[in-house]
């Protein structure tokens, strides 16, 4: 054991006092929240204004539309923004539409679509009269970009509304029981105390999610490197003439995560700080309140831990195989891919964190430490899940260690070529 | 009590056998030659000695008990393969490898300080290891090896890329170790070294032992049938009928006698008609060098192997001749 302390204690050591770790630990908070920043910044400075035109025989139909458009908020967020509250999409703010209203003539299609080329419209709504009489006019609305669906939406959303009120009209309503008919239901979300600060809790999670995805790939390519770092110096056979391979790999993995854990204390030292002041971090205008509970933090030190420990056993096996950083890069594959896959459902299990898709995914033990801390973060999961899902994890780390183990112990004294995997099957049965 | 004893050891990689029927021990006080070409088993012998792999069969002894790793804090050992932690300090490395054998911090730091001063590398102590001379390199790993105070000293090739003074100095080193009664077992394909140095050897050859014993043993077992002469002017005394076979040089002559039981009328023969045909400035009598009887005993071994020289005189390679599996 007081060998393991020793090589954990060089291990943490030579790598926190590098300069490498105080640009890391500098730079990678710097370019998230640059990131953050960026997309409010731009986002509070995108131009609002939406002009289109509306082109229809029927002028009184083609104004009420304009009236619509230019009136009525063309957003959700009729609810007041909270202050001190962050606004995670800028588009939440109403667009401010400009109408004009032409009638149909030869080569108005053709200066219009000129005038969308030309950027000086956002697009133009064509009403077509109805052909049989009593039926429906037909609509069609040509967009600059068909990107933009909150301008569709919107001009979509102004017609139905126009439309509703004809049809109201002609079924002999006054204009003011149309208008109470036509009154939008108001919906005030409530936070529960469970619930408070959605969206900025939302915003914590995943910024943990990255960092723990970060962490655990970064630290565990540092276990493999350092492994192949020790081959190529020959360091090994001076080690084993003191210590066993096993006290070899379990130092370095924990002197390594060691260095993870101390830069993860570091960010979640200056997120708390953050959160406890009570301007919150100042962004543009708007305010991040970053909002974790208790449990929510444990829960990500133990996925974290154990994250950790499953990816840098596979690299430190990864390592012991190989005999270059090229020839690792090629097998780094085995390490990226469980991580990435979990970033690509990672939006699933955002979205829908106790859906059957989720609850499967994040019983696997490669994607449990990232897929399951969603879950708890977000979701509902059943107590026996949870309890499940790390139980499986830890399990299959402790096979894991034991397999790398053995790897670890042929391969460290094997150069020369990669092994072929019945020969890695044979250094399996070595004792 | 011997220190080191290997019984019958026997391992094997896949398919490969890299060391056969292996058997002999070094005694304490003592300077024990392992000695072979590349390839030969052993850096495998010394694998097993230290635990870092273990024989198929047969038996190794540290210190009169079978092998058990407790015993390693008492051995010291100096890999073919140097390796040193490149970016680290020199003093903590040093102090980090005696720690490893169980030295205190404040303990390996001193000595680490005594040996950098003995060695006239004590500059170096402040440097990082990546910015030494590879020469520097080799003392920092010389003295990683002897730190702890080793009873043991197992080194594998030790002299290799050194130059001669550093080569000298650590030698003496070594000298003294014995000396205080350490024992010392290295490795190397450098006869005249070991002539100088051993006090016993073990020669193998593609696995096996070829031959072993005390230095002086095995030299009285063969004759002093080796004349060199240096000498100006005529040649013909080389065609006397005593002579074997001679290696010819610009005024110089190594020849070997026929075998026979008047070796010593012979060479006297030869020196008196040696003088008759030439001016001799130098006449001398020896036995074969250890050279001399590895080659002939390798060549027995492998009746068409042919091997005539087997000092290195490259450098090694960097990859290690063996890429076999080691369990």
């Amino acid at each position: 054991m007081h060998n393991v302390w020793l090589i954990a204690r060089r291990e943490y050591l030579e790598r926190v006092r590098t300069r490498g770790f105080v640009i890391t630990t500098i730079m990678i908070p710097v370019v998230m929240l640059g990131f953050l920043v960026g997309s409010i910044v731009l986002g509070a400075h995108e131009s609002m204004d939406r002009r289109i035109v509306v082109v229809s025989q029927d002028l009184p139909l083609a104004e009420a539309v304009q009236s619509a458009l230019q009136t009525a908020p063309r957003t959700a967020s009729t609810v007041q923004p909270n202050p001190g509250h962050f606004n995670l999409r800028a588009a939440a703010r109403p667009l401010k539409f400009t109408v004009d209203v032409m009638e149909p003539a030869t080569g108005t299609r053709d200066l219009l679509d000129q005038q969308l080329d030309s950027n000086e419209i956002d697009g133009y709504l064509w009403i077509q009269p109805a052909t049989a009489p009593g039926g429906q006019p037909a609509f069609s609305y040509t967009p600059r970009s068909s990107s933009d669906r909150a301008t569709s939406d919107a001009v979509t959303a102004a017609l139905n509304k126009v439309l509703l009120r004809q049809q109201l009209a002609r079924s002999g309503a006054t204009a003011g029981a149309a208008d109470a008919l036509m009154q939008p239901a108001e919906v005030q979300p409530v936070r529960g105390s469970h619930h408070r600060d959605r969206a900025s809790s939302m915003v914590s999670i995943g910024a943990l999610f990255f960092l723990m995805y970060l962490v655990i790939m970064l630290y565990g390519m540092n276990v493999a490197r350092s492994v192949i770092e020790e081959k190529t110096s020959r360091i090994f056979e001076v080690m084993l003439a003191a210590v066993r391979p096993e006290e070899m790999m379990a130092g370095k993995i924990i002197g390594v995560g060691a260095v993870g854990i101390t830069q993860m204390g570091i960010w979640l030292t200056a997120i708390f700080i953050a959160a406890g002041s009570s301007s919150g971090i100042n962004i543009g205008g708007e305010t991040l309140h970053p909002s974790l509970t208790g449990p929510q933090v444990a829960y990500f030190l133990v996925f974290f831990l154990l994250g950790y420990l499953f990816y840098s056993a596979i690299a430190a096996a990864l390592g012991a195989m190989t005999n270059s950083e090229q020839e690792l890069q090629q097998m780094n594959i085995f390490l990226m891919l469980p991580l990435l896959a979990c970033f690509v459902a990672l939006g699933t299990v955002m979205m829908t964190p106790d859906s059957t898709l989720a609850q499967v995914l994040a019983f696997i033990p490669p994607f449990t430490p990232l897929l399951m801390y969603m879950r708890v973060s977000l979701g509902h999961p059943h107590a026996w899940e949870t309890i499940l899902s790390i139980t499986m994890l830890a399990g299959s780390t402790a096979v894991l260690i034991w397999l790398t183990s053995r790897i670890y112990r042929v391969g460290v004294l094997m150069y020369g070529k990669r092994p072929s995997l019945s020969e890695l099957l044979r250094w399996l049965k070595y004792s | 009590m011997p220190i080191v004893e290997l019984q019958h050891v026997r391992k094997v990689y896949d398919t490969k056998v890299a060391v056969e029927d292996l058997s002999f021990s070094v005694e304490p006080g003592s300077m024990f030659g392992l000695l072979g070409p590349n390839g030969s088993g052993k850096t495998s012998s010394i694998r097993m000695m230290i635990g870092i792999t273990l024989p198929d069969s047969g038996a190794v002894s540290l210190f009169g008990r079978p092998f058990d790793r407790s015993v390693l804090a008492r051995v010291g050992y100096l890999p073919e393969e140097r390796g040193l932690y490149k970016k680290m300090n020199v003093l903590d490395q040093l102090v980090f490898l005696g720690s490893l054998h169980g030295l205190s911090t404040a303990e390996a730091r001193r000595r680490s300080k005594e040996w950098c001063e003995r060695l006239n590398i004590a500059e170096a102590l402040k440097k990082k290891t990546e910015d030494l001379s590879k020469g520097m390199q080799q003392k920092i790993q010389f003295i990683s090896t002897l730190l702890h105070e080793p009873d043991l000293i197992i080194m594998d090739e030790p002299f290799t890329g050194l130059d001669p003074v550093n080569a000298a100095l650590l030698m003496d080193v070594l000298v003294e170790m014995r000396g205080h009664g350490k024992a010392i077992l290295f490795s190397t394909h450098r006869m005249d070294q070991v002539e100088k140095m051993c006090d016993a050897i073990a020669l193998i050859h593609n696995s096996k032992l070829v031959l072993s014993g005390s230095m002086r043993e095995i030299k009285a077992r063969y004759p002093r049938n080796r004349v060199e002469i240096q000498f100006d002017g005529d040649d013909a005394f080389l065609r006397h009928p005593a002579v074997a076979s001679v290696k010819h040089y610009p005024g110089r002559a190594e020849i070997v006698l026929r075998a026979s039981d008047t070796l010593n009328d012979d060479s006297q023969s030869l020196l008196a008609t040696a003088i008759r045909c030439a001016q001799i400035t130098r006449f001398e009598i020896t036995q074969p060098t250890l050279e001399e009887i590895f080659i002939e005993k390798v060549n027995e071994s492998t009746p068409r192997g042919n091997i005539t020289e087997i000092r290195h005189t490259a450098g090694r390679p960097d990859q290690p001749e063996k890429v076999a599996a080691h369990a």
